[in-house]
C-alpha cells in the first residue's frame, strides 16, 4: 500500500527555523555570528556584533511573523508517562462506573419489564403494528396521496356496525377481531 | 559427542519411536482416529473446556455442590475497555437483575451480552441440569482483548493516522443458587482492629 505524507507547509518550516535560530541567539547571545564566544578574548568594542544582530532583526522583521504563531513553540504538552496504576485510577473511579438503574418495574399489561417514565417497550411495537396494519387499509381507500378526507375516522372490526354517532365519518375496515387495548368508544 | 547417544543405543531409540507394529495394529497403515483433524476449527479455548470437567458423584453426606456454568462469546466488535465497564456492573448480581440492567442501558455491549446471558441460561436448563431458570447468579463475569487489527485513518491535508479496531472477548460464568450478600464497606473500626491485631501478633524472633 503506498501512503503519501505531504511535508509541512514550507512557510511553516522557514518559521520554525527561524524561531530556533532566535531561541539559540537569545541563549548563546555572540556565539553565533563572526566573533569569538564572549567568554574567550573579547575586543571592548561591541560594535560589530549589534551591527551584525541589527541586520538580522532587520531581515527577520521584513518577513513577518506574528507573536501569535511564534507561540506554537510552547505549547503544552505531558512531561512523564502516566503509570496504569494511574490510569486504573482514573477509569475506575465510581463515577465513571456505570450507574445501576433503580426505575425499573413490570408492565402490568405484558409483563416484560419497562422503565418507569417511558412506555412499555412490548405495548408499544404492539400498537405499531396495529397501526401500520390500519394506515395500509386507508392507503387503499384513498389511492393516492392528498386524498384524505375531511371528516374524522373511525376503525370498526369483525362483526361492529357503525352507531348514530358515527355518522358523518369514513370508515375504516380491518378484518380481525378488535384488540383488548383498542377500546371503543 | 556426549549429546547424542553410541551408535546401538540410538538406533534402538530411533526404532522405539517409529514402532511400525503400532501403525499394523489397527489394520490400516494410516488410521484416521489417530490422527488431529482439526485444521478448519480454530483452537478450543480454556473457557469453553470449563464445560467438559465431569465431577464424580457426591457422597450422600456431602454438601449439595451448586451448577456451574460457563458461556463466552469471541470476537465482540467492541472495545475491551469500554466492555469492562459493563462486565463490572453486572458481577455479583443475580441473572434476572442482570438483564434488566443490560436491557436498559445504552451502550453497544450491553445487546450483546444480554445475548450471550441468555444462551449461558437456556444452556444450564437443557444440559446442565439446573432446575430454576432464575436461581442462577454470576460469579465471573470477565473480558479479554480479541485480535487487533490496524488500519489507515485520513485526516484533512493529505495526513493521516493509524488506527485500531479493536475487538473482544466476553466471559461469564453462572453458578446455581441466590447471589452472596455484598460484603460490607470496610469501616474504620474494622481498619483499627486489623491495626490493634497486627500490633498483638508482633513476636521476637531467634529466642527462646
Amino acid at each position: 500500500v503506498l501512503v503519501l505524507v505531504r511535508s509541512p507547509l514550507p512557510r511553516l518550516r522557514a518559521l520554525l527555523q527561524r524561531c530556533w535560530g532566535r531561541l539559540e541567539r537569545g541563549l548563546w547571545p555572540g556565539v553565533f555570528g563572526d566573533r569569538s564566544p564572549p567568554w574567550g578574548p573579547a575586543l571592548a568594542v561591541q560594535g560589530p556584533a549589534l551591527v551584525s544582530e541589527g541586520i538580522n532583526d532587520a531581515g527577520e522583521s521584513s518577513t513577518e511573523a506574528p507573536s501569535l504563531l511564534e507561540s506554537i513553540v510552547w505549547m503544552a504538552a505531558p512531561k512523564h508517562r502516566r503509570t496504569i496504576e494511574v490510569n486504573r485510577c482514573r477509569r475506575r473511579h465510581p463515577t465513571k462506573l456505570v450507574e445501576i438503574k433503580r426505575n425499573i418495574d413490570v408492565c402490568p399489561e405484558c409483563g416484560n419489564l419497562k422503565q418507569k417514565h417511558v412506555l412499555c417497550g412490548y405495548c408499544y411495537a404492539k400498537v405499531k403494528e396495529e397501526t401500520r396494519l390500519i394506515r395500509m387499509e386507508i392507503y387503499k381507500k384513498e389511492g393516492g396521496p392528498f386524498n384524505a378526507p375531511a371528516v374524522e375516522t373511525v376503525v370498526l372490526y369483525e362483526g361492529e356496525k357503525p352507531t348514530e354517532k358515527d355518522e358523518g365519518k369514513r370508515i375504516i375496515e380491518r378484518a380481525r377481531k378488535r384488540p383488548s387495548w383498542f377500546v371503543q368508544n | 559427542s556426549p549429546i547424542f547417544p553410541s551408535g546401538a543405543a540410538w538406533a534402538r531409540g530411533l526404532l522405539s519411536w517409529a514402532r511400525p507394529e503400532r501403525w499394523l495394529a489397527s489394520g490400516s497403515l494410516f488410521p484416521l482416529s489417530c490422527i488431529h483433524t482439526s485444521t478448519s476449527l480454530q483452537k478450543i479455548g480454556k473457557w469453553e473446556k470449563k464445560n467438559r470437567i465431569v465431577y464424580p458423584p457426591q457422597l450422600p453426606g456431602e454438601p449439595r455442590r451448586p451448577a456451574e456454568i460457563y458461556h463466552c462469546r469471541r470476537e465482540i466488535k467492541y472495545s475491551n475497555d469500554k466492555m469492562w465497564y459493563l462486565a463490572k456492573l453486572i458481577k455479583g448480581m443475580s441473572i434476572d437483575q442482570a438483564l434488566a440492567q443490560l436491557e436498559f442501558s445504552d451502550k453497544k455491549g450491553a445487546k450483546v451480552i444480554r445475548e450471550v446471558l441468555l444462551e449461558a441460561q437456556e444452556m444450564a436448563v437443557r444440559k446442565h441440569n439446573v432446575e430454576f431458570k432464575s436461581n442462577l447468579h454470576i460469579a465471573e463475569s470477565q473480558t479479554g482483548r480479541g485480535r487487533y487489527v490496524k488500519r489507515v485513518r485520513y485526516h484533512g491535508k493529505g495526513m493521516f493516522g493509524m488506527m485500531k479496531i479493536t475487538r473482544c472477548h466476553y466471559f461469564v460464568k453462572l453458578v446455581e443458587g441466590p447471589p452472596p450478600p455484598p460484603e460490607p464497606p470496610r469501616t474504620g473500626f474494622d481498619q483499627a482492629k486489623e491495626y490493634v491485631q497486627q500490633l498483638r501478633n508482633r513476636t521476637l524472633v531467634h529466642t527462646l
